[in-house]
């Protein structure tokens, strides 16, 4: 899966765990706090597009990204290397 | 030869004297939480300048202490303090502890740190010295303790803090461990650990707190699902759904624990979310009951939780309880025991719920007083005697119960009372 395909699984996943978002426009420049996703639904976003790319990995791994084009890059470089 | 029992003999919780509302505080710092009800928090146990992590810790053990026989209270052979609040590089809270509860002078005194996970530690210490069988008849006391006071430090410890002020709580609960296990007779041998070296919540010194709650919240989950594997490892038969009749997870706060849960019942089941919800509600909810209403009390919430669900539910007869507990930096562990009526009836007996009720309901600024701590000992100070009546309403409240009660700092010793 390309790195854009794995933004917009993210972003699906983003709309899936916050209904409130279904209709707002998201980008790779967001950031989920900025959106108003708390702490618990930004870990349930990631664990389900974990889930999702068939990724099985500690989470902490995943920790760092500024916006959701960075997590998306670091899924897709995860994905690459599995 | 029957299999030797060890566990929770008595259980206690001190809740404080004074709560805040934290919609209400949430509110008042400008967050922006759409989903606060998610969040499962609704009160807050604020520590009050007379109350410090020895006065928690006395308060929560006195009624367990002052149950036992003179006999029975000479085998306490080891006072086990466990926190993230010390007040002193060298000398453990468990001296002031032992001396403030009159006990015997042969008796173990020390104290256990590992953030959040403390509790734990010390109670799996104390478990393994009564299964030693080196004292037979022996107890031990094992007494978690911890309050937050985070913005004394200087103008931006409070901006520091802001990830964490709403949940942050304060408490002690108060364990005597023993080989007649009451509340918790502990599974012998069933436990699983998983630990790492993460920078995820520290206190890097007195009176401030630094932390990523995102980076927690990771190690948290990676911890929960990993410790249990180790559980599984050790024990065979076990499936999560099965096993346990109830759980309790240590609770920073609710929807923290909500999402743990659910975390464990993708990861071992691909469980759909209905089933989620219906089995957090049952198995988890219970131990929210007090958890939910003092904040995060760090090393006991997992205990906290135990006593809450034995508050809650209606046991009909013996069942086990899975336990996790989870400490910065981090360490955790699966664990489990039996919790049975006898046991309940022993622990709703401590009235620890109208206990809660009758704290002082602090308002913003009375709040906002007490962050500010003219009235606070802080770490170092030599001397200093504490004005009580900063907060003249909880003060005229807080005695006449036989309390302890911080008096004052003289040549670096602190000065209790009873009041």
């Amino acid at each position: 899966m390309d790195r854009d395909s794995i933004l917009a699984l993210v972003i699906g996943q983003i709309r899936d765990v916050v209904p409130d978002l279904a209709d707002r426009p998201i980008t790779g420049d967001d950031a989920m706090a900025d959106l108003g996703v708390d702490s618990i639904e930004r870990s349930e976003i990631v664990m389900n597009a974990m889930e999702a790319l068939g990724l099985d990995l500690p989470m902490v791994q995943l920790h760092g990204p500024r916006n959701l084009g960075e997590l998306a890059d670091l899924l897709h470089a995860k994905h690459t290397r599995a | 030869m029957a299999n030797p029992a060890a566990g929770i003999e008595a259980l206690n919780v001190y809740g404080g004297a004074a709560c805040l509302d934290v919609r209400a505080l949430c509110e008042h710092r400008g967050l922006d939480l759409p989903r606060f009800e998610n969040l499962l928090m609704r009160e807050k146990t604020v520590a009050l300048p007379f109350e410090d992590p020895v006065t928690f810790a006395v308060n929560a053990a006195k009624p367990l202490v002052d149950a036992m026989t003179d006999e029975e209270r000479a085998r306490i052979e080891m006072v086990v303090t466990c926190t993230e609040s010390g007040v002193d590089f060298g000398k453990s809270l468990s001296t002031y502890i032992h001396h403030h509860l009159g006990l015997a002078g042969n008796c173990r005194l020390f104290e256990i740190k590992q953030a959040c996970y403390s509790g734990t530690a010390g109670l799996q210490m104390a478990v393994n010295f009564i299964l030693s069988g080196t004292s037979p008849g022996a107890k031990a006391l094992v007494i978690c303790t911890d309050l937050s006071r985070f913005a004394l430090a200087d103008a931006a410890a409070i901006q520091e803090w802001a990830y964490s002020e709403p949940s942050s709580g304060a408490g002690a609960v108060a364990m005597v461990v023993s080989d007649t296990p009451h509340v918790l007779a502990m599974d012998i041998g069933a436990y699983g650990n998983h630990g790492f070296e993460v920078m995820d919540t520290c206190r890097p010194g007195p009176d401030t707190e630094a932390g990523d709650a995102d980076l927690s919240l990771m190690a948290y989950l990676d911890c929960i699902e990993r410790a249990y594997k180790d559980y599984i490892r050790r024990v065979e038969g076990v499936d999560f759904r099965q096993s346990f009749a109830y759980l309790s997870f240590h609770t920073p706060f609710g929807g923290m624990v909500k999402g743990a849960h659910r975390h464990l019942m993708r990861k071992l089941y691909k469980a759909p979310p209905a089933e989620i919800e219906a089995d957090f509600a049952r198995r988890l909810g219970p131990s929210l009951t007090f958890g939910q209403r003092v904040g995060n009390t760090a090393g006991g919430s997992v205990f906290l939780g135990l006593a809450g669900l034995l508050a809650a539910v209606e046991l009909t007869g013996p069942c086990r309880v899975g336990m996790f507990s989870y400490g910065s930096g981090c360490c955790s562990e699966f664990f489990s025991g039996i919790v049975a009526p006898e046991g309940q009836r022993r622990l709703r007996a401590q009235g620890i719920g109208p206990a809660l009720d009758r704290r002082h309901g602090l308002s913003l600024s009375e709040y906002e007083t007490l962050l500010r701590g003219s009235q606070v000992i802080r770490f170092g100070t030599r001397d200093m005697t504490i004005d009580p009546q900063e907060i003249p309403a909880a003060w005229a409240a807080y005695q006449g119960q036989g309390r302890l009660a911080l008096d004052s700092m003289a040549g670096y010793h602190r000065e209790y009372r009873f009041v």
